[in-house]
């Protein structure tokens, strides 16, 4: 169900005959390049995955994910063709498809022109391009940013982070 | 140098300066947390400007619901409000420190205002700012909201003009205050592009 694919992100073909639908955790990939190497493996436009993804290798999707992503050490790309309904946990998230749920980059997430995304961002780098369609917050505060990464351990979502500046009424008085 | 640049009609593409904008970013610049909700489309300046500083910025896209927020003719207040709460984010235990309200006025229907009002009321406390841009000078303004976004800390400036035009509303500030109960008026100034700048405070 995994595709091997360049890096640099020609289409991939999909594989009509190969979809898989399941509420097991796991849908694992199994052969391809980790992290570095030049190659990702790819989830083509016809694969459908409901339930939890996690890999040791960068993956880009092209097809439908439900359920959860988590790829501690690796890149995601969501691709023009790709679909994701779930929370994403990944080292860079970059979207190019539709998106909905949250997105937890422990070092960047890149929202692309044809995305449209509707959920939260926690990165400690965040771009957008113009054209881009989001719709939900985006938390730039460094300290907020490595509490609720280190919480989750990019295993479990966090809860939602307090506020650790003074409250509104007291910038009220420091302005006035 | 942007000042200069500044352009008389509303749909002009030029930076203007925005001395409350300016005067909400020093504010930022103090070192504290702050949460803002931008009530229009997501805009690579925004989060360019936005990101020096500790905050969580939370984008509405409320231009992407207009049509959604027109009411019937027998709709109630109570009517508009669930709707204007559908269109905004969903609350956050962290109260909203400022929102950004960039031209939305002027496509919102009367009744509408008062509605965001509450509903931005709802997500703020005693000191939440609002910083809008209302049409107020020209007659006409573009026929869809074009977006505004940052030039810098001080100037704002118009993305994608739409090439129509129709009637601006004009909503006069003793309008405004009356629409937007649960707010004061703390500054109003007129920009050099005809447009009114308004700081209200909960």
């Amino acid at each position: 169900m995994f595709e091997r694919g360049r890096k640099d992100g020609g289409e991939t073909a999909p594989n009509p005959g190969e979809s898989r639908s399941t509420g097991a955790p796991a849908a694992k990939p199994a052969r391809a390049a980790g992290s570095g190497s030049g190659e990702m493996a790819v989830i083509g436009r016809s694969i459908r995955i409901d339930g939890d993804l996690q890999g040791e290798e960068d993956l880009r999707i092209e097809g439908r994910v439900t359920g959860t992503v988590k790829l501690v050490n690796n890149s995601l790309t969501i691709g023009k063709e790709g679909e994701i309904h779930a929370d994403v946990y990944a080292k860079a998230i970059t979207v190019d498809g539709v998106m909905e749920g949250d997105l937890f980059g422990a070092e960047q997430v890149a929202i692309r022109r044809n995305a449209r995304v509707k959920g939260n961002i926690t990165a400690p780098r965040v771009s957008l391009e113009d054209g881009a369609h989001f719709k939900g917050s985006i938390e730039m505060d460094a300290e907020a940013v490595e509490a609720a990464l280190g919480k989750q351990g990019a295993t479990r979502k966090p809860a939602p982070v307090a506020s650790s500046s003074p409250s509104t009424a007291k910038k009220e008085e420091s302005a006035a | 140098m942007a000042g200069a640049a500044a352009q008389a009609l509303p749909g002009a593409a030029g930076p203007v300066r925005a001395p409350l904008f300016r005067s909400l970013v020093e504010r930022m610049e103090d070192g504290g947390r702050w949460v803002i909700l931008d009530l229009g489309p997501a805009r690579p300046e925004n989060i360019d400007l936005f990101g020096r500083f500790r905050c969580r910025l939370e984008i509405a896209d409320l231009a992407d619901d207009l049509d959604a927020l027109v009411p019937p003719e027998e709709a109630g207040e109570e009517w508009m409000r669930e709707r204007m709460e559908d269109a905004l984010p969903p609350r956050n235990p962290e109260p909203v420190d400022v929102v950004l309200c960039w031209d939305l006025l002027n496509y919102l229907q009367p009744a509408a205002l008062p509605a965001l009002s509450s509903r931005l009321a709802a997500r703020g406390l005693p000191g939440t700012l609002v910083h809008a841009l209302v049409a107020y000078r020209d007659p006409l303004m573009p026929a869809l909201p074009g977006g505004f976004c940052p030039a810098d800390g001080e100037h704002l400036v118009r993305r994608n003009a739409a090439p129509d035009e129709r009637p601006a509303p004009r909503y006069s500030p003793e309008e405004l205050g009356k629409a937007f109960r649960e707010f004061s008026i703390e500054r109003a100034i007129l920009l050099g592009n005809g447009m009114q700048e308004f700081l209200f405070r909960l």
